[in-house]
């Protein structure tokens, strides 16, 4: 049995650093109680960057682990993808979570560990280490929106979270369990080779092990019709998490869906992209169109980032090595973008006080920086020109209409349209409603203006230079396709 | 042993879970209180570990990859209530109800 399999753990050596900074965190934290609350996120923001630079010593080497994870560029990239965004996030999460959560140290220590689990979702070639990924992801979220322990809306947002995502994973499973009983097997190479020579009669079985197992991935990305908990967990987690969770929880669903379905089921593409081009559509317009009518921010984003997600399943209903690109491409510059964002709403929310977007009012002149890069990032998640967001979509709605989904291209660039209404309208506040009475500038923190200006950088360098990007990322995505 | 495996068909064990996961299913849609649901949700996970220790047997009996999966799944179910029973013991201390639908300070 184990004969000729790889049993490298030296390939592991980027997770077990993260795992070891988790733990050196919550260990200071409980070691020093003194010690000032943001050197822990400092620590964990730094050392999460160090991590990826050292996971950087994998480009272009290829190797597996006991052929339950491949190491490749696909998995390099993603690491690096997912400490940065773990790393902004800890950042920009320093002041809130000193002033107004309890328990810093396992704040930071989840969110590295959900990096990992994310991590491993990306890597992972069988199913089972691909949902034990997917669960250490999760319920490291679950925890951290719950987070605010006596704040009512944290606990019911934990609740609905926690409910939904058990049912989730449950059909999830259950749709594995068909699968492994068509295939007998539950790596995605061997699925691949016993799908293509299936005997006709296990069409049935098929066909629901891959419904349940779409319904399982469409809660965990929040696609329609499954899109339900989404509105509730952003509005209730503290809003640092609600961050995380609209980039690394949505990313790492399409960084899993990926392999998964180009390494195990692309010899039946037509039996499930159906499912998720129609998925795509409802999403894009749903989550757009209900968007309009949100007077919250975080509502707001929840359903922004369901918009986001129609556009994302685009490139995996085509599934082509130029659509995982594209949606690849994609999702960096969305999430470049979403970060550069919630940058400027976790500073403003912070220390305003309110969630409500007519309290945006007044930004440019209290805090004229913010007000800028709130601006640049609203613009590029609408995908106007110059900015991320309309290089990254044009490429992805170009793959999907050479794959044959045009009629989905249209509904994106109209829902596209759509969607910078309810951007502007938070511009509208930020920059032309006057401030409130008495209302003077505001301290922008160092740090949180620092990590303003950088996404916003982050932001021109995908909207002005993607070809280097898209370059990387093509070299990524290739080793999927072999 | 191998007779009475051989007189009752795989099919038995799949209706078996079929029916278990369909009654979870319409426990999660239709229970009130969330521990309701937590333990539909078990029962969905059940169907899971006989389906996979079924095909495990029938199919590939020297292989054991869905018994291997079941311990799994039954380790990740633990503390998953684990998990879920300390937030809606949270819910039921700020709120002295454990209902979903009267938990409803956030609104779609």
């Amino acid at each position: 049995m184990t004969e000729g399999l790889n049993f490298d753990y030296t390939v592991f050596i980027p997770e077990f650093l993260l795992l070891g900074l988790a733990a050196a965190i919550v260990a200071l934290d409980l070691a020093y109680p003194a010690i000032r609350k943001q050197w822990l996120a400092y620590i964990a923001g730094c050392g999460l960057l160090a991590t990826a630079g050292v996971s950087l010593a994998w480009i272009d080497v290829e190797t597996n682990f006991a052929d339950l994870v491949v190491v490749d560029n696909y998995l390099t990239y993603f690491r690096v993808f997912f400490m940065v965004i773990a790393a902004v996030v800890a950042f920009a999460s320093a002041d809130l979570v000193a002033q107004r959560l309890k328990h810093p140290g396992e704040y930071y220590g989840l969110i590295i560990v959900s990096t990992v689990g994310a991590i491993g979702m990306a890597g992972a070639r069988e199913l089972m280490t691909a949902y034990l990924s997917l669960e250490l992801l999760s319920f490291s979220l679950y925890i951290l929106v719950s987070y605010a322990k006596f704040d009512r809306r944290s606990n019911e947002a934990g609740m609905k979270y926690i409910l939904l995502g058990a049912f989730s994973s449950a059909m999830f499973l259950y749709g594995m369990s068909l699968i492994y009983g068509i295939t007998g097997t539950t790596y995605y190479s061997g699925i691949a080779a016993a799908l293509g020579e299936r005997a006709t009669d296990f069409e049935w079985a098929l066909l629901m092990g891959l419904v349940l197992m779409i319904a399982g991935i469409g809660f965990k990305i929040a696609a329609v019709p499954f899109h339900m908990w989404t509105p509730d967990a952003y509005e209730g987690a503290p809003v640092a998490v609600t961050a995380y969770l609209a980039t690394t929880s949505k990313a790492a669903g399409f960084a899993f869906v990926l392999p998964l379905f180009s390494n195990a089921f692309q010899v039946v593409h037509d039996d499930w992209s159906w499912m998720l081009a129609g998925m795509a559509a409802a999403t894009m317009i749903l989550g757009n169109v209900v968007a309009l009518q949100q007077r919250n921010i975080k509502r707001l984003m929840a359903y922004s980032s369901i918009g986001q997600v129609g556009y994302l399943l685009m490139g995996v209903a085509a599934l082509s090595h130029a659509s995982a690109s594209a949606l690849v491409l994609h999702l960096t510059g969305y999430m470049v973008s979403n970060l550069a964002l919630f940058v400027v709403i976790i500073a403003w929310v912070h220390m305003n006080d309110s969630e409500e977007i007519a309290d945006f009012r007044g930004m440019r002149e209290r805090a004229p920086l913010l007000a800028g890069v709130l601006a640049g990032a609203l613009f590029s998640l609408a995908g106007l020109p110059l900015f991320a967001g309309f290089v990254t979509k044009f490429i992805l709605f170009q793959a999907a209409t050479d794959d044959g989904y045009l009629w989905l291209a249209a509904i994106g660039v109209t829902t596209s349209v759509i969607s910078l209404y309810y951007y502007l309208q938070v511009m509208r506040e930020a920059f032309v409603s006057a401030p409130a009475e008495g209302a003077g500038p505001l301290p922008v923190p160092l740090l949180m203006r620092g990590l303003a200006v950088a996404m916003m950088l982050g932001v021109f360098y995908v909207g002005l230079y993607p070809q280097q990007l898209f370059d990387a990322i093509d070299n990524a995505t290739r080793f999927l396709f072999v | 042993m191998e007779a009475v495996w051989a007189d009752i068909p795989l099919e038995h064990f799949l209706v078996l879970s079929g029916m278990l996961f369909c009654i979870g299913v319409y426990g999660v849609l239709s229970r009130r209180n969330a521990i309701l649901v937590l333990m539909s949700v078990e029962l969905m996970l059940n169907a899971v570990s006989i389906n996979m220790v079924a095909f495990a047997v029938y199919t590939a009996p020297t292989l054991f990859i869905g018994i291997i999966f079941t311990v799994f799944i039954i380790a990740i179910a633990a503390a998953e209530v684990g998990l879920a029973l300390g937030v809606v013991l949270r819910v039921f201390r700020n709120r002295g109800t454990a209902n979903v639908d009267e938990v409803s300070a956030l609104k779609w």
